[in-house]
């Protein structure tokens, strides 16, 4: 079927790049999945139906990929045969090591009970920003087909995306949520 | 809103549909079937006009079963045969139904798996899933007379909650009572199925469900005909019987001292409480009686009585926000589901967080049995498909357990379905070609605090150096939030698959294979328990010698301590990991070592027993048995 011989963009029908029109992605999602769902086969034999499940946890699969700027640049790594789960420190470089080793630390060293609120909505600025920066170098080096360098934005993005996690469970635990 | 309008039974305007499906609500207490009639969704009644099917079955001796209002009325002369709440049974183990219900009367068949118990019944063994199926015939049968024909199918609502196990169940006791299903819909997304077509609604809605005994928070997205169910959360522990519970503590607390602390009340109170809450719906105070106690009770101390409950149901809904990365201010709608949201206190509450009125205007008892109506008549094929699609989501993540009795997670909850997901692992071992796997449902981390689904065999993989072989396993979960697993080894080109359908239930395709693996693992079971009951002996074994040294430990030769030191050092380095039978050997031999010791404590206390000595030293010496 030559749904499943399409990368993920071809799918939709939009530019394979980082910067994706988010309303144009969930618009052609929603077209094929009401195409595809398989509530429009639930009357219909088995074959259909077996397709129906194929096809709509494809679109499902797609979607949340492209949906989430840190799996969507992965992909689109893997899209230009780079391996993304090889990672060195040669890949990284010291620099970035010890940045994201310095603010995981601001993190562990914040009181554990509310007064850590405040800090804590500092640290996610900080690290949000950081993120966009990251998200920028990626976009900028995939664009020039550097895949190295858009490579260590990658790691970085992964490094900030987890500290981002971690301090939104830090924020819960301290509003007991 | 026009929407509940009942039009006659088998009137005219059914004659107008061309296919008849059917939407069901099957809850614990009661069950509803609706269906299409001339444009509107409505509950069809049975031929005494009643609209509400207790989920109650009777079996009776050589006769066919009593569903509904006389069976509930049976319950109390004849608890054995008569099966109330079974929805609380459905996909758990005996385990589970002795640890979370509270007393049942029923019978368990010692003959059946312990993990898919059924009860014993003057008619024969019935399981959850053949009791389940008599009221879904009742229903069906129901629906037919109402409507003159052959039902198409069923869309069934379970709750957004239900774990693969009670999801599989529920859908086999529908091919039991001969119906196709089209859908298992989530019963918060049926009811925002039931307000969204009928106020065209736009934008996020959120789904507060608070029924008797569950409750359950979901986040739904409506755009252009597309329900997208972006997150949902809930207890499963947590309902209008709690309340229900805070009141009869009130009204306890305020009783004379005799009474405040007698169990046999306890029946007696939750009703008077059930009716002031009920009362306390209509009016702003009531006044409460009990024996010659009476007292006045409004909402505003009703709520501070129940605080702690309210607050539970509103920290969901921030936890279920979160989630979605959505704010308060992004909800557009709040709709009110279950029997206990008629609490002004809830409503207050939830109208407080979220800034907003919450819809009411379907009754909070019906809206998931007419969203499932509606979806029925979509998917048989009555209403043009373009008009709407629903996109659900798991509720509890998917995983396998590895090394360590860790979950690896392969679908988070929240994942839209239907979704599949595929994930590599390796050997641990040089040589290995076999490899067991076991799914599991749940939140945690560790395995034994996940509902375990299934464990399987993936047999034949070629030998190699550990790390070398490559084995995916995929995740299949279907629209009706269904799972099944497969594994396929890859390096080699080799490919091993098994197909497994986590349950326990009948006319399942994969039965044989459960069964055979079922038996295997009985053995492993039963091994299982053996070396803890044996740890459990030789833990009390070790205790009481301990205590009896510290009493006579003079009695005892240096030698004989010796030889016991041993004997329980041995026992001791056995009992985390050694085979039943040797921790029971090893049991067997501490108590023959230190068997001379127990005799020379048992002449002397007897000696002074006999001596008169005081009731202390008596009552010491029954201590130490």
């Amino acid at each position: 079927m030559q749904l499943f011989k399409q990368n993920y963009f071809e799918l939709f029908d939009i530019p394979a790049s980082f910067h994706v029109d988010q309303e144009l992605l969930i618009g052609r999602y929603r077209d094929l999945q009401s195409q595809w769902h398989p509530d429009r086969f639930a009357s219909g034999s088995e074959q259909q139906k077996l397709q129906a499940v194929q096809v709509s946890s494809l679109l499902n699969q797609a979607f949340d990929t492209l949906r989430t700027p840190l799996v969507r640049a992965g992909y689109l790594l893997t899209l230009k045969q780079c391996d993304i789960e090889r990672v060195s420190q040669q890949d990284l470089g010291m620099e970035l090591l010890m940045e994201q080793m310095q603010l995981r630390e601001t993190l562990e060293d914040l009181p554990v009970d509310d007064s850590a609120l405040a800090a804590l909505d500092a640290l996610k600025e900080r690290v949000n920003s950081k993120l966009q920066i990251s998200e920028q170098a990626f976009a900028k080096h995939l664009d020039a087909d550097a895949i190295l360098d858009a490579k260590k934005s990658y790691h970085e993005l992964q490094f900030l995306v987890k500290l981002l996690r971690e301090i939104e469970i830090g924020e819960e635990q301290r509003l007991d949520y | 809103m026009a929407l509940l309008k009942i039009a006659e039974p088998g009137g005219k305007q059914a004659q107008t549909i061309h296919h008849l499906a059917v939407g069901i609500d099957l809850g614990t207490t009661n069950s509803l079937v609706t269906a299409s009639c001339g444009g509107s969704v409505e509950t069809l009644p049975d031929d005494n006009g009643q609209h509400l099917l207790p989920s109650v079955v009777q079996y009776r001796d050589s006769q066919p079963p009593l569903v509904g209002q006389k069976a509930k009325a049976a319950a109390i002369a004849d608890p054995k045969n008569t099966i109330v709440s079974v929805k609380r049974l459905l996909g758990k183990s005996l385990a589970d139904v002795k640890n979370s219900l509270q007393y049942l009367p029923y019978d368990f068949d010692p003959a059946r798996d312990p993990r898919a118990p059924a009860m014993l019944t003057v008619a024969g063994t019935k399981d959850p899933i053949q009791v389940s199926a008599d009221i879904l015939a009742t229903l069906a049968r129901r629906a037919e007379h109402c409507l003159k024909g052959k039902l198409e199918g069923v869309v069934i609502t379970v709750p957004a909650y239900f774990n693969d196990a009670q999801r599989q169940q529920t859908k086999e006791a529908a091919g039991l009572a001969g119906l196709k299903v089209l859908r298992l819909l989530n019963e918060p997304t049926a009811a925002a199925v039931a307000y969204g077509l009928d106020s065209k609604e736009q934008g996020n809605v959120i789904i507060f469900d608070l029924g008797g005994g569950t409750f359950d928070v979901s986040l739904l997205s409506l755009q252009k005909g597309v329900f997208q169910v972006l997150a949902t959360g809930g207890d499963t522990n947590l309902g209008g019987d709690d309340f229900d519970r805070m009141l009869v503590a009130w009204i306890r607390a305020q009783l004379p001292p005799a009474q405040q602390a007698d169990l046999s009340l306890q029946g007696a109170l939750l009703g008077v409480a059930n009716d002031a809450k009920h009362a306390l719906s209509n009016a702003e105070s009531v006044t409460v009686q009990f024996g010659a106690w009476s007292g006045v009770l409004d909402n505003t101390q009703f709520a501070t009585l129940c605080a702690d409950l309210i607050a539970d149901t509103i920290k969901t809904c921030r936890r279920v926000l979160r989630d979605a990365k959505l704010s308060k201010t992004d909800i557009d709608q709040i709709v009110l589901v279950g029997g206990s949201t008629r609490m002004p206190v809830i409503r207050q509450a939830v109208a407080e967080f979220f800034g907003r009125e919450p819809l009411t205007s379907i009754d909070p008892d019906k809206v998931v049995a007419i969203g499932a109506g509606i979806q029925a008549d979509v998917l048989v094929g009555n209403k043009s498909p373009d008009n709407y699609l629903l996109l659900d989501v798991n509720p509890l993540s998917l995983g396998i357990e590895t090394m360590g009795e860790l979950v690896e997670k392969i679908i988070p909850r929240n994942t839209t379905i239907p979704v599949a997901r595929a994930q590599e692992f390796t050997t641990f071992k040089d040589g290995q070609t076999v490899m067991s796997l076991h799914v599991v449902q749940g939140e945690r981390e560790l395995v034994s605090d996940c509902r375990s689904l299934a464990r399987f065999e993936l047999r034949g993989i070629p030998p190699m150096v550990a790390g070398a072989a490559k084995i995916r396993v995929t995740f299949q979960v279907d629209a009706d939030g269904l799972l099944s697993v497969s594994a396929e080894e890859l390096s080699t080109g080799m490919i091993a698959e098994i197909q497994v359908k986590p349950s326990f239930g009948l006319n399942s395709g994969s039965i044989e294979q459960m069964l055979k693996s079922s038996q295997e693992h009985a053995k492993a079971d039963m091994e299982a328990r053996a070396i803890r009951e044996g740890q459990l002996e030789a833990t009390q074994l070790i205790e009481a010698l301990a205590n009896a040294r510290v009493q006579d430990g003079d009695l005892l030769t240096e030698a004989d301590a010796k030889s016991i030191d041993a004997a329980i050092g041995a026992l001791r380095e056995a009992m985390p990991a050694g085979s039943s039978n040797r921790i029971h050997h090893l049991t067997e031999e501490l108590n023959r070592i230190s068997g001379d010791f127990a005799g020379r404590r048992m002449d002397l206390h007897i000696g002074k027993a006999l001596r008169g000595s005081s009731i202390e030293s008596t009552a010491e010496s029954n201590s130490t048995k």
